[in-house]
C-alpha cells in the first residue's frame, strides 16, 4: 500500500484525523488525570470557559476568516441563544435541553435576518451594523429588566444537578467537538470553496455561478446557531446571565483569540481561544498587566504573523494531502519526481 | 444558442453609456466587439452578465429574458465571462480557483473527476505546474490564463472575453489564441472585446463596432474595416496616433 493510500483511507485524511483524534482523547482523559493529581476544580472551570470561547472563536473564524464577513455580532447571537433558553425556563418552565434547542434555533433565525439585512454591506459597514445590533440588544435587555433582570442577572437552571465540574467539562467538550466537526465538514465541502470565493471577490464569484446571496446568509445562519448553542449551554452552566456579555470588550476578546490563533483556520482559532484563556488565567497575579501582555501579543501578531501564531504551526503538523496532490501524482510519469 | 439584445439604454446619472443598442448572436461564432475608450463595450458586457440592470431595453438568452437576473443565475444559464482587470481569487490555489465554477454550476459533480479535468485544462493553458500555487502569486498573464481556465470549468455556451490580450506576454498570447480556437471548435459562441486590432481581425468571424453607446457597424470584419464611419470613429483615430508615433520616431 503506498504512503498516499495510507495517508487517506475512505476519504479521511489520516494526517489530520490521527493528531486530532489524539487531542480529543487527551481532552477526554484530562479530567481523570486532573482528579488523580488533585488539581483544583478551579482549573476545570478555566477549561470549561476556554472551550466556550473556543467554540465562539471558531464560529467567528468561519464567518470572518473563511467567508470574509467581518461581523461583530457573534456575542449577540450567543446572547440570543442564552437568553432564549433562560427566559423560556424562567417563564414557561421549559427544560434545559428544549431551551437550548429553541435558543439555538432563534439565534439561527436572527442570523438569517441580520444576514439578509447586511447582504450589501462590506467590511467596516458590516462591522458597524453588527456593533449597532449588539448594542441595541444589550440596551434592550437592560431596559426590560423586569423580564430579563437586567444587570442583576437572569437566573438559569443548572446544566446538570451536581456541584462537580466534570460533567459540565464533558458537555462543553462535546459542544466544542460537535461545533468544530460541523464547521470543518462545511469548509472541506464545496461550501468552503464558495465561502472563500465570496471573501476574495463577490462579483467574480457570482459571475462564476456562486449563489452569493444564498451562501452569505447560510454562513450567517450556521455561525449564529453555533454561537447561540454555545451561549445556551454555557450560561446554564454559569447559572446567571447579564447583558454585560454583550459589551464590545467581550466580542473583542473573541476576535482577538481568533486572530492570535489564526482566523483562516477553525482549529487554530479554537486553540487560540484556549491558549489565550489559559494564558490570561496563569498571568492573573500580574493583575491588569496581563491584559497589556494580551494587547501586545495581538499587536505583534497583526504586525508579523497575519496568519496567526498557531495556524502556521498547525499547518506544519497537520500537513494535509488534498485531491489535487493525488491527481498530480497520478499524472506523473513513472519514477518522475519521486525521491529514490 | 441565441443571445438577443433589444434596444438597450444605460445611463449613469447624466451620462448615456449605451443608447439603443441592438445585437443578435444566434449562431456559434466569434463576434469581435470594438470601439474607442468609453464607447460602452464593458458596460454592454456587464449588462449581458447581469452585473448591471439596464435603464431600459431587454436581453434574451435562449428565449428567456435575463436582464433582471442576478449574475449567478445568468452563469447557470450558460453565459461566462472574464474581466478586463483579472479577478483571480488571490488567496485560493489555482486548483481551487478552477473548482469554484465547476462545483457551483454542477454541484453534484464528483470533485476528484473535476480536479482531473481542471488539470487537463491547466495543462492546455501551460500552467499545470502552478496548480498548487495561490492565485495572487501568478503573473498578470498567468492570471488571465487562469480566468480562461475557470470559464471552461463552467462549460458555458456563450463566452465573453474582455481584453484577454491586455498586458500579456506574446508567448502567453499565443496560448490564448489556441484557447479561443479550441473553444470555437467546441461550438461555443464568443464575444471578444479587445483593443488589439491584429487579434480582432485575425480571430473574428463578425465584427461589431460601438461608438458613443451606439452600434455603428456590424458585419464581416473585412467590410467593417472599410466602413467610413468606423475609420472615422476608431480606426482613423488609431491611424492618426500611429502616424504621430511614426513622426515622433523619425524625429528621434
Amino acid at each position: 500500500m503506498s504512503s498516499r493510500t495510507m495517508a487517506r483511507i475512505r476519504g479521511v485524511d489520516l494526517r489530520v484525523a490521527i493528531p486530532l483524534s489524539a487531542l480529543i482523547i487527551l481532552a477526554f482523559l484530562a479530567p481523570v488525570v486532573m482528579v488523580a493529581l488533585g488539581i483544583a476544580p478551579y482549573w476545570f472551570h478555566v477549561a470549561i470557559v476556554a472551550m466556550f470561547y473556543a467554540t465562539l472563536a471558531a464560529s467567528w473564524s468561519l464567518l470572518a476568516g473563511y467567508a470574509g464577513q467581518f461581523s461583530f455580532g457573534t456575542m449577540a447571537f450567543m446572547a440570543i441563544g442564552a437568553y432564549t433558553a433562560g427566559l423560556l425556563g424562567q417563564f414557561l418552565a421549559v427544560g434545559v435541553v428544549p431551551g437550548i434547542i429553541l435558543g439555538t434555533l432563534l439565534a439561527g433565525l436572527f442570523g438569517l435576518i441580520i444576514g439578509a439585512l447586511t447582504l450589501r454591506l462590506r467590511r467596516t459597514y458590516l462591522a458597524l451594523f453588527t456593533i449597532a445590533f449588539s448594542e441595541i440588544l444589550r440596551l434592550g435587555l437592560m431596559a426590560e429588566h423586569k423580564i430579563t433582570e437586567g444587570p442583576d442577572g437572569l437566573p438559569m437552571e443548572p446544566l446538570v444537578n451536581t456541584t462537580s465540574k466534570v460533567p459540565p467539562y464533558y458537555i462543553h467538550l462535546a459542544m466544542l467537538v460537535l461545533g468544530l466537526a460541523i464547521m470543518y465538514a462545511l469548509v472541506r465541502s464545496r461550501f468552503g470553496l464558495f465561502f472563500r470565493a465570496i471573501r476574495e471577490d463577490e462579483e467574480a464569484a457570482a459571475a462564476l455561478g456562486v449563489h452569493v446571496v444564498r451562501y452569505k446568509i447560510f454562513v450567517f445562519v450556521v455561525t449564529s446557531m453555533i454561537a447561540g448553542f454555545a451561549g445556551a449551554v454555557h450560561f446554564h452552566y454559569v447559572e446567571i446571565l447579564t447583558p454585560n456579555v454583550l459589551l464590545i470588550l467581550q466580542m473583542s476578546i473573541v476576535i482577538t483569540m481568533a486572530v492570535i490563533g489564526g482566523i483562516e483556520s477553525l482549529i487554530a482559532a479554537a486553540f487560540g481561544a484556549i491558549f489565550i484563556h489559559f494564558g490570561l488565567e496563569i498571568m492573573r497575579p500580574l493583575l491588569n498587566w496581563r491584559l497589556v501582555v494580551f494587547g501586545l501579543l495581538l499587536m505583534l501578531t497583526l504586525r508579523f504573523f497575519q496568519n496567526g501564531l498557531l495556524h502556521p504551526i498547525l499547518q506544519f503538523v497537520l500537513r494535509r494531502e488534498d485531491v489535487l496532490a493525488e491527481t498530480v501524482a497520478k499524472r506523473k510519469l513513472p519514477g518522475e519526481g519521486d525521491p529514490a | 444558442m441565441e443571445l438577443e439584445i433589444r434596444d438597450i439604454h444605460m445611463n449613469f446619472g447624466g451620462l448615456k453609456a449605451l443608447n439603443g443598442v441592438n445585437l443578435v448572436i444566434d449562431e456559434p461564432q466569434l463576434v469581435g466587439l470594438i470601439g474607442p475608450n468609453g464607447a460602452g463595450k464593458t458596460t454592454l458586457t456587464n449588462i449581458i452578465d447581469g452585473a448591471y440592470n439596464p435603464t431600459s431595453g431587454t436581453v434574451w438568452f435562449n428565449g428567456e429574458r435575463i436582464d433582471k437576473l442576478a449574475p449567478y443565475h445568468i452563469a447557470h444559464r450558460g453565459i461566462g465571462r472574464t474581466f478586463q482587470v483579472t479577478r483571480a481569487f488571490r488567496r485560493m490555489t489555482v486548483m481551487e480557483n478552477m473548482l469554484v465554477p465547476a462545483m457551483a454550476i454542477h454541484p453534484t459533480a464528483d470533485r476528484r473527476e473535476r480536479s482531473q479535468e481542471a488539470l487537463e485544462i491547466l495543462e492546455f493553458l501551460t500552467i499545470e505546474h502552478l496548480a498548487n500555487d495561490e492565485g495572487g502569486s501568478l503573473s498578470g498573464g498567468q492570471q488571465k490564463l487562469l480566468e480562461l481556465g475557470r470559464l471552461l470549468m463552467m462549460k458555458p455556451d456563450f463566452i465573453i472575453l474582455d481584453e484577454p490580450f491586455a498586458g500579456v506576454h506574446p508567448k502567453l498570447q499565443e496560448t490564448i489564441y489556441e484557447y479561443i480556437r479550441r473553444v470555437r471548435a467546441d461550438g461555443k459562441a464568443i464575444l471578444l472585446i479587445s483593443h488589439d486590432m491584429e487579434s480582432i481581425f485575425t480571430l473574428s468571424e463578425r465584427l461589431v463596432v460601438l461608438n458613443f453607446g451606439e452600434v455603428i457597424a456590424d458585419g464581416d470584419p473585412a467590410v467593417v474595416k472599410q466602413d467610413p464611419a468606423v475609420i472615422e470613429a476608431y480606426l482613423g483615430e488609431e491611424d492618426e496616433e500611429e502616424e504621430e508615433e511614426t513622426e515622433e520616431l523619425g524625429d528621434g
